[in-house]
């Protein structure tokens, strides 16, 4: 799915360097956990999450399907599949699976032990039911749709055994089912209003939605039937924590302050100068969890000048300073990435020679692809055009630090002739600003799990717009033969051919200097020093709470 | 004949008036708001579809602009919307699965405690300081004025900030967030409050100073008053005449002041809902959320009207 947090951190309200430069000399005075060795689980408790990202208009993630979503829903809902930190594929709701030779059919064989909180028991009708409601074009969903593209049906060969059927094989099924977004609820609850259902989903997970009150917290409390943790979890039986409040505080600098303070347990969307001010602080720590799917990088639009030539966008790529621009702006919090995909991707292809900072062969490469006049301003000129990039910002998808490595980007790049011209504007306007082809350079996450989300990203089908007028290959990236290389990796199921077509795909794409990669897609959580057992599901990056408890 | 009526016409002509004006502005404010957020790139069907960048079916996206009729002219659906309005009915959020009525009335209750709050404080805080600063001498007069102008300048984000540094994080006395008890309050108000009495306090001041001067103090003197007297009855009650027919405007100022407070301290509210809501351009609940805004504001200029009346006998003469 396309990443957005609309409401991660304005930068009206972040505005405020002074006050965090007098936070980082007051971080000395908040008063000190003692570090005493972590004992057995204490059971009960109450635990606070605030998140950064929006407030989901709906919790059934099923509907639409958002970072949001997942970050909630992840806490009481659960998935077929789950994918464990080496990206290997583990049991979850489904014990095993076994795809027929052709790869058409797949059996999921259930455990049998499991119900839904609402009383439902958890079987294949049930899992039928689910995958029904995802391609049900009345559920509005968006994310899970898309993933179940080849699933053309579903058959309860027992209670225990479902099948699915595919047009043709899909070698990230698995993957795809393990993404909160395709998790499965009760068939009963979904039988309910959208509206009812939005309110209150209900899984097998261990916690259960008791109340949401818009606009101020989701009350979660514990499921104490609890059966089903995925494969590497801690621990088996109910989770430890009577009680999760989710509230939801926009503002960088005050969701940090609430951290602080004591008010909040746990934050998520640190930014990287609250990071620093953590890593001084005794009473607070951090979690680092990449998201999964494409690294974020610039994208640059080959489907119109000035980027349709290889020459220029080489250009533009060498006379870019992007070392200096992360290390500084993000004070040590973020390494650069070199690849199309996520560091949290086992299969990502990294090439830094690629990526040097040259702005003398730019000029070289400006030059020899008729760029060599230089108009009064000193940018390059062709033909009587100046040499522009039109690079519309999405303030909320690009985080402060992000947009201020934008800004040395521009800089940079100015010195060897390119105007960039860089448009801040809203997550709407800028999806217009897309919509319409009004770009050369663009920076938008992408969250998906695994390594097909280069098939979403650069497979030529993708310059396509979907009905709302959105697109994934905002590189424009039309090149036959990476749309084969794609479409046969989607098809392989054997994991060393599919990484090996997927490793010459992602060669040929950071060959082609289509893409400038920045970073992972950051993800970062603080939490309180007596928050014990937090982590994040490999899956999507998103934390569950199963195994934490409070040591107070 | 004519003339015996009047009496009776005079109040009810007024009444009338004033209502012809009050839907004059509630129609403006709508039509401008629907035209604006319409006008500016971005679909709503996208909100209803989970947000920008939908990537919902082609059957998903027809079903939503039939049954919202996004797929109708830009002007039908503004009749549409209006001819919705006048029957009352504020329609249905395009992003939340709610009755727009509902909805806005229930996130009022806690903007309008804010800016009543917000207000009263920064009256407090304004009368104070006049009265110091104008009888304490020329250096209290500078420091009291030097005070005023840095408070009506201070931006609510920093301000806000600043007061949770200091009160939370540095003395850690005060929640950083809105926690639902009264300590909560504290902050969002002080940072409405401040810069609106640094600005009525600028206003009263100068009254104030005038009306020190002015015939009718030099006479109440004359006749034996104390200069308390002086001051809280005749000087006070002249000098927060401006000071109340801008606590109207004032109040409007501390609505859209909410949106900042409300994000950066985590408060449900109107400020709140407004942002989402131009964010995933969700027209009927910015529509809703301002004609609320406009009635408060309406309600509050005949507040601040009856209350010069009630001050100033002048007026009730005319």
């Amino acid at each position: 799915m396309p990443l957005r947090h609309p409401w991660r951190t304005r930068r009206l309200l972040a505005t405020t360097t002074g006050i965090v430069a007098l936070g980082l000399l007051m971080a000395g005075c908040t008063p000190a956990d003692s570090n005493e060795p972590v004992g057995e689980p204490k059971t009960g408790g109450t635990l606070t999450y605030a998140s950064g990202d929006a407030e989901p208009t709906c919790l059934d993630p099923h509907v639409g399907g958002n970072f949001p979503q997942a970050l909630v829903s992840a806490q009481y809902l659960e998935s077929l599949v789950s994918r464990d930190s080496d990206g290997q594929i583990i049991p979850w709701l489904a014990e095993s699976w076994l795809p027929s030779d052709d790869g058409l059919t797949w059996d999921f064989t259930l455990r049998s032990d499991v119900t839904f909180t609402d009383g439902t028991v958890f079987d294949a009708v049930a899992v039928q039911a689910n995958i029904a409601h995802l391609q049900d074009p009345a559920t509005l969903s968006s994310t899970g749709y898309l993933a179940l593209g080849k699933v053309t049906g579903t058959e309860a060969v027992s209670p225990t055994v479902v099948r699915f059927t595919l047009s043709e094989p899909d070698s990230a099924l698995l993957e795809s089912l393990s993404q909160t977004w395709l998790a499965m609820e009760s068939p009963t609850a979904l039988e309910r209003s959208q509206d009812e259902n939005c309110a209150s989903p209900v899984g097998t997970g261990p916690f259960l939605v008791d109340s949401w009150v818009k606009q101020n917290a989701i009350t979660l409390l514990r499921n104490d039937d609890y059966t089903s943790p995925p494969a590497d979890a801690a621990h088996t039986g109910p989770a430890y924590l009577d009680k999760v409040i989710w509230r939801f505080i926009p503002d960088s600098a005050s969701r940090y302050a609430a951290l602080q303070s004591g008010e909040v347990d746990v934050i998520d969307n640190a930014q990287p100068d609250t990071i620093v001010q953590a890593k001084q602080s005794d009473s607070i720590e951090q979690l680092d969890s990449p998201r999964p799917g494409a690294s974020n990088r610039i994208e640059l639009n080959s489907g119109q000048a000035p980027f349709n030539d290889v020459r220029v966008r080489e250009a533009f790529i060498r006379s870019a300073n992007v070392d200096d621009a992360v290390s500084s702006l993000f004070q040590g919090t973020a390494t650069r990435s070199y690849s199309a995909l996520s560091s949290a991707e086992s299969t990502a292809v990294s090439n830094p020679a690629l990526f040097d900072y040259d702005p003398a062969a730019a000029v070289t490469l400006l030059d020899a692809a008729g760029w060599g006049e230089t108009d009064a301003d000193g940018y390059r000129v062709k033909d009587g055009v100046r040499l522009s990039v039109e690079f519309p910002v999405s303030t909320n998808q690009s985080i402060p630090a992000e947009q201020s490595v934008f800004e040395q980007i521009q800089a940079t790049a100015k010195e060897t002739g390119f105007e960039v011209k860089l448009a801040p504007m809203d997550l709407s306007s800028w999806y217009a600003a897309l919509a319409s082809n009004d770009y050369d350079a663009v920076s938008a996450p992408y969250t998906k799990v695994g390594p097909d989300v280069l098939r979403i990203l650069y497979h030529s089908a993708s310059i396509v717009p979907a009905p709302s007028g959105y697109f994934a290959n905002l590189a424009q990236v039309n090149d036959p033969a990476i749309d084969e290389l794609l479409t046969t990796a989607a098809r392989t199921t054997d994991a060393t051919e599919r990484a090996s077509l997927y490793a010459d795909a992602q060669n040929r794409i950071l060959e082609g200097f289509y893409i400038l990669p920045l970073y992972d897609q950051q993800n970062h959580y603080l939490l309180r020093s007596d928050v014990v057992g937090l982590r994040t599901l490999p899956t999507v990056a998103v934390p569950t709470l199963y195994d934490t408890w409070l040591n107070r | 004949m004519a003339r015996l009526q009047l009496p009776v016409l005079r109040p009810l002509r007024r009444v009338l008036a004033r209502l012809g004006g009050a839907v004059f502005v509630l129609w403006a404010v709508a039509s401008v708001t629907f035209f604006a957020v319409r006008l500016i790139p971005g679909d709503p069907a996208q909100a209803v579809l989970g947000g920008p960048g939908s990537q919902a079916s082609a059957e998903a996206l027809a079903s939503v602009n039939a049954e919202y009729g996004f797929d109708q002219p830009v002007i039908v659906q503004y009749f549409a919307q209006l001819g919705r309005l006048a029957t009352g009915d504020l329609g249905r959020s395009y992003s939340l699965n709610l009755n727009v009525g509902p909805l806005v009335l229930s996130q009022l209750g806690g903007t309008l405690l804010l800016a009543v709050l917000a207000l009263a404080l920064a009256w407090l805080l304004a009368l104070a300081l006049a009265t110091w600063s104008t009888q304490s001498g020329r250096i209290a007069s500078r420091v009291g004025s030097a005070l005023e102008i840095v408070a009506a300048a201070l931006p609510h984000f920093w301000l806000a900030t600043s007061l949770i540094v200091v009160f939370s994080i540095w003395l850690g006395v005060l929640p950083p967030i809105s926690t639902g008890g009264a300590l909560g309050l504290v902050l969002p108000v002080l940072t409405l409050a401040i810069p609106l009495a640094g600005f009525l306090g600028q206003i009263m001041r100068e009254s104030l100073l005038r009306a020190l001067e002015s015939p009718f103090v030099l006479s109440a003197r004359a006749r034996g008053e104390s200069e308390r007297g002086v001051r809280w009855i005749h000087a006070l009650r002249h000098a927060s005449l401006p000071a109340i027919s801008l606590s109207g405007w004032a109040f409007g100022s501390l609505i859209s002041g909410a949106v900042v407070v409300e994000t950066i301290f985590a408060r449900p509210g109107l400020g709140r809902t407004l942002l989402n809501a131009v964010t995933l351009r969700d027209v009927p609940v910015v529509i809703g959320v301002v004609m609320i805004v406009a009635v408060a504001y309406i309600l509050m200029t005949l507040l601040t009207d009856a209350v010069s009346r009630l001050v100033d006998p002048r007026l009730r003469l005319s």
